[in-house]
């Protein structure tokens, strides 16, 4: 269950978002999960987002 | 499947030597199933309280617990010592029903399933004139007799068949041999995705049994025809069920269970999940069987830059997609999740707010920034996880 989820981005420049993204859960757990659309987490990311949800982009 | 030639052994062998033996059963990698006999449990031996909210992975290898619609049964599931005595096997998986629910709700169910990729499933022929048969052989026992069901899913092509089998004496271990087969329709994408599932079903409401039982392959938009005559195991908190030796081979017949060496049969494990700890330490935070010198030290961190450390990883087995990364604290620090660093001032430090990179199958990058003197190496101690699961 995804209580949130926030984009990754490099910590030094160039800037940019490192195709990852910090997943919390219902119970605080915090998993990181590739931009990968062959990986179960994050076909879970997209059905959360379908359900009206939004990503937290901080932004590079 | 027939074995033609085996390099020059067939002109070394006396004639009729071999005549009578069981070359079915030499064949290896038969079975489809991985981890049948329920051997490998990375991420621990027992888990409870799983119910509503918890489909996944929690104790045996790729055997994933499903639950479907909002029920209020609550199991604990086990890698078991309770296994078919003679049989050679070591383990089982046991669900153990502790908060009962005697009325399933129509569309409430609850079953024990292994996703199957599609690449491994091709010599099955699925969807042409040549499709196989698959039988399936298991050892499964319960205190609660009756009809189960086993669902074969072609998630492809949205079709199912189901097959029905019966525990005829409570608490007994006993051997079961179902056959499904060969669908002519649908072939399964060659591809890294799960392509099959095989589910073992405990319990279904009537969104899944008021049909006719689909004993042939037919569309899984019928659901009704899934589970019929399936039994309640969440009706009792005194119902437990165990399975293993569990086998998916292609023809009419069962074959003896393949045993096959438990790190063969962790390489296949790890192709789905893998851990920065032993075998039989389940990752947690705080957990302590690493040390500086064992699996950490592939991991020690590095200061690529000023303020900025980074530890890159190499997974043992690459996954079967890239997968999701789980971080953990080790002993030395407090704040679950995250892994800490031995600093310029000879303590342990969080690595807070990290960034990991996890761009491929072959392994994942984490930095973070924190006070650290650039072209140092600091220890690292913490763990994780990487799921590629289906």
């Amino acid at each position: 269950m995804i209580k949130n989820v926030e984009k990754m981005y490099s910590l030094t420049s160039p800037i940019v978002f490192v195709k990852t993204f910090k997943v919390t859960l219902n119970n605080d757990a915090v998993i990181y999960v590739p931009l990968d659309p062959a990986n179960t987490d994050y076909q879970a990311i997209q059905e959360w987002i379908a359900a009206g949800n939004e990503v937290i982009d901080n932004g590079a | 499947m027939a074995i033609t030639r085996i390099g020059n052994i067939a002109n070394t062998i006396p004639d009729n030597s071999i005549a009578n033996s069981k070359l079915t059963d030499i064949v290896n990698f038969k079975n489809i199933i991985i981890n049948g006999d329920m051997s490998i449990a990375q991420r621990g031996t027992s888990a409870t309280g799983l119910g509503d909210g918890d489909i996944g992975y929690h104790t045996c290898d790729r055997w994933r617990f499903q639950e479907l619609g909002t029920p209020t049964y609550e199991f604990t599931q086990t890698q078991s010592t309770d296994v078919p005595s003679g049989q050679g096997f070591a383990t089982s998986l046991k669900m153990d029903c502790t908060t009962a629910d005697a009325s399933l709700s129509a569309s409430d169910a609850v079953t024990i399933r292994q996703k199957i990729e599609g690449q491994n499933l091709q010599y099955i022929k699925k969807g042409t004139a040549n499709a196989e048969s698959l039988t399936c052989s298991f050892w499964v026992k319960s205190n609660k007799t009756g009809t189960y069901i086993i669902q074969i899913r072609d998630n492809d092509n949205s079709r199912q068949i189901s097959k029905s089998y019966t525990i005829d004496s409570a608490s007994t271990w006993e051997k079961k041999t179902i056959t499904f087969a060969g669908d002519t329709t649908g072939t399964l994408d060659n591809d890294n995705n799960a392509s099959l599932f095989f589910d073992f079903w405990l319990g279904a409401g009537t969104d899944y049994t008021s049909g006719t039982l689909a004993t042939s392959w037919e569309a899984s938009a019928l659901n009704t025809n899934t589970a019929v005559g399936q039994v309640n195991i969440a009706d009792s908190t005194a119902n437990d069920w165990f399975v293993t030796g569990v086998q998916l081979e292609i023809g009419s017949a069962a074959s003896d269970f393949e045993f096959l060496p438990v790190d063969v049969n962790l390489q296949r494990c790890l192709r789905y999940y893998e851990k920065l700890y032993s075998l039989t330490t389940a990752p947690a935070d705080g957990a302590t069987n690493y040390t500086f010198g064992g699996a950490a030290g592939e991991a020690s961190w590095t200061c690529f830059t000023t303020n900025n450390i980074g530890s890159g990883t190499k997974f043992k087995v690459e996954k079967r997609t890239t997968p999701t990364i789980t971080l953990f604290r080790g002993t030395a620090t407090v704040t679950a999740g995250l892994p800490a660093y031995y600093n310029d001032s000879d303590a342990w430090a969080v690595v807070t707010s990290p960034t990991i990179t996890v761009n491929d199958s072959l392994g994942f990058f984490i930095r973070s920034a924190v006070t650290a003197t650039r072209g140092r190496s600091y220890l690292f101690e913490g763990g994780w996880t990487a799921s590629a699961e289906l």
